[in-house]
């Protein structure tokens, strides 16, 4: 009784600490894995499947240890073994010049988490009827000629538009970052 | 078009997968010969990953919104698990998050469908104000979207969308990224989190807080760190520069510096909290801050006065300490935080006064060891009879002390000095009114809180008392920091009566 109640207890600590540590990182993890997926829904796909192997394998997990950087292992590897199942239906990058984003991501880190903090200023500062677009471009479920419509341009100028703004966001975001650095 | 404009075509394209056969070719010759075609993409790919999360975030508010407004059409929807239920799910719980995304999604593409695009025209809405105590640019029933908002004085209560209250003190920069996401420039709050909110998120240009379900504050000053508090709970800190992160609990505090963070001393009433807002605001429509000022001029006025400081003067005072916003919108107060922090004066000369009414509004963070100095007269020299020494001991009672007196035997406890009956402890991070008078020629020292006499010692001996050079907030012997706000500092060369001592508190009393 005292055994299995103990067992239960280092059950409950051990969910609650995995979800601490994958709360806290799963936005790098998540655009880590964006980094090197080829579209936003299989970046979603494959963060499920890594999720699923952190989980299994969080008993290998020092307590000390750098939680992100082992999650990055485990994300590498899964994206690489899944371009390679799917890579001969679907046009994907070369598997070796992943690998190459891949590590230098892993360096890299830091310097993008900045970008994504930076972001975050630059898309608040938006006009909201353009964060809305934004938001129906990105939504899995919407179509983007739908979205070009409701926006009132062709779908060719509604890519255009939305390679402009994404190219605005990073400009900003580059700019903020040396701005902040010239403090 | 240049190779460059070609390869940035390119990756926009691969993007929204539109990518060509041929525009993948030239990609991957281009991205594994070249280190700054490699760094682009992987920019350009992060922030696809940054807008991916804003935009879910952006849907996931708008649902929520939409499902309020039409509580008939909205699937209900479990917003968030709360930690015991993840923790005790099924081994998928690290998705629960994921899944949740998931039905936020599927509930937000319904009523997109059944109700067009009309809502995401509209500016979100994060938080509401509930109260508004002195803050000029903020009033009760304003909601807040996106923008910025500066406070230069006062203290404003909000509330967000998913019901965590915010007290957030001037002077103060801040703007909603979410309901559950606020950017703080600088300014101090304190965050009451339900369960329905939980991971909500703190962020200060040195790092964040997130939320497990807590009470917490987050100090960030106008240049440093930022010093995460938590009074109950957890809450995750984690620096801006990818520092490790750390668990804090009940009554912790992290100082979060580039890279990483290093522990620091909690100091629970720094912090204005939910809950106080009202009582200020309250105090203020009824005008108090006038009647304080009407009852400082009556002192001023008062020919026994040896001193009053309000720290309202341009002029500083000498000493290290920070000058932070007093009892009322827009004043100044000093306050006390790390070792060695005082504030130096020299008054009352080589002056013996034979009675001495000492009086503050004080704001106490933490209490225990070591003694905290309201006042300390410089040293504690057997030469000078009467010198005056008035602090919070260990004990978290107040204490009068003059050198060379003598208690009269008595049957109290005490360790061999004036000690008043009753603990600060209740009072602690509030404004509390502290005020104790003297009479040599009585041989008393009696004690008040918030202008209620607590207690009087009575003494065999008793020196006239002496004053000269001091500190506030620290002795310049042994460290005696007080650790906290002080925003009036009086000190009278005559005995006040338990009437004036009422009076003083009621006309000063920043709360009703």
């Amino acid at each position: 009784m005292w055994r299995a109640s103990n067992m239960l207890m280092s059950k409950t600590s051990r969910n609650a600490r995995f979800v601490r540590e994958f709360a806290c990182h799963e936005e790098a993890i998540r655009a880590y894995v964006r980094r090197l997926a080829p579209s936003r829904s299989d970046a979603d796909d494959i963060l499920q499947e890594v999720a699923m192997v952190l989980w299994e394998k969080f008993d290998e997990f020092q307590e000390e240890g750098n939680f992100r950087s082992w999650a990055f292992g485990f994300a590498r590897y899964k994206v690489l073994s899944w371009l390679r199942d799917h890579g001969r239906r679907r046009l994907v990058l070369d598997s070796d010049v992943v690998a190459l984003i891949a590590d230098e991501s892993n360096e890299e880190d830091r310097h993008l988490e900045q970008q994504r903090h930076a972001f975050r200023s630059c898309f608040a500062k938006l006009p909201s009827d353009q964060r809305s677009l934004l938001a129906n471009a990105y939504h899995p479920d919407m179509k983007i000629q739908e979205v070009a419509a409701t926006s009132g341009r062709t779908t060719a100028g509604f890519y255009q538009w939305l390679y402009r703004m994404r190219q605005m966001l990073l400009e900003c975001v580059q700019r903020q970052l040396a701005s902040e650095a010239n403090l | 078009m240049s190779n460059e404009a070609r390869f940035r075509q390119n990756v926009q394209d691969y993007l929204e997968g539109r990518a060509t056969p041929e525009q993948v070719l030239q990609m991957n010759q281009e991205l594994r010969s070249d280190l700054d075609s490699r760094r682009a993409f992987r920019e350009m790919l992060n922030l696809d990953s940054a807008l991916m999360e804003a935009t879910k975030e952006m849907m996931h508010e708008t649902a929520e919104v939409t499902a309020e407004l039409s509580e008939e059409s909205a699937p209900q929807v479990q917003f968030e698990p709360t930690p015991e239920k993840v923790s005790a799910s099924s081994p998928d719980g690290g998705n629960n998050h994921h899944w949740v995304s998931l039905l936020f999604l599927i509930a937000a593409s319904l009523m997109i469908l059944a109700g067009s695009l009309v809502w995401f025209a509209k500016s979100p809405e994060f938080a509401i104000v509930e109260y508004a105590a002195g803050a000029q640019s903020l009033s009760t029933g304003m909601t807040i979207g996106t923008e910025s908002h500066f406070i230069q004085a006062g203290t404003v209560q909000l509330v967000t969308t998913r019901g965590t209250r915010i007290a957030i003190e001037a002077p103060a920069l801040f703007s909603f990224e979410s309901a559950q996401r606020l950017q703080l420039k600088h300014g101090r709050l304190a965050a009451d989190v339900p369960q329905e909110a939980h991971g909500f998120t703190v962020i200060t240009p040195t790092g964040q807080a997130i939320d497990l379900g807590t009470k917490f504050g987050v100090d960030m000053p106008e240049a440093g760190e930022a010093e995460i508090h938590v009074f109950e709970g957890e809450v995750v800190a984690q620096s801006t520069d990818g520092g490790n992160l750390s668990n804090l609990r009940n009554s912790q505090a992290f100082r979060l510096q580039s890279a990483a963070g290093t522990p620091s001393s909690f100091r629970s009433g720094a912090f204005i909290q939910p809950g106080e807002v009202d009582s200020l605001s309250a105090a203020l429509q009824a005008g108090q801050p006038k009647r304080s000022q009407w009852a400082l001029q009556e002192l001023r006025d008062d020919p026994q006065l040896i001193a009053l400081f309000d720290f309202e003067t341009e002029q500083k005072q000498p000493g290290k300490y920070r000058c932070v916003q007093g009892r009322w919108p827009g004043s100044q107060a000093a306050e006390f935080v790390n070792v060695g922090d005082h504030m130096k004066l020299d008054v009352g000369g080589e002056r013996l006064w034979p009675q001495l009414t000492l009086a503050a509004w004080v704001r106490l963070d933490h209490l225990g060891e070591p003694y905290h100095s309201l006042l300390h007269t410089d040293g504690w020299d057997d030469t000078k009879k009467g010198q005056v020494h008035w602090m919070v001991t260990r004990l978290t009672t107040m204490r009068l002390a003059l050198r060379d007196n003598k208690l009269a035997p008595s049957d109290r406890p005490n360790e061999g000095f004036p000690d008043s009956q009753t603990s600060v402890l209740p009072e602690q991070g509030r404004w509390v009114h502290l005020a104790t008078v003297y009479d040599s020629d009585k041989k008393t020292v009696r004690f008040y809180f918030n202008g209620k006499f607590d207690s009087e010692s009575k003494l065999s001996q008793a020196h006239p008392a002496r004053l000269g050079p001091a500190q506030i907030g620290n002795w310049n012997t042994l460290d005696r920091t007080l650790s906290g706000r002080i925003d009036e500092m009086l000190i009278l060369g005559r005995a006040m009566s338990d009437a004036e001592m009422e009076h003083l508190f009621a006309a000063g009393n920043p709360y009703r």
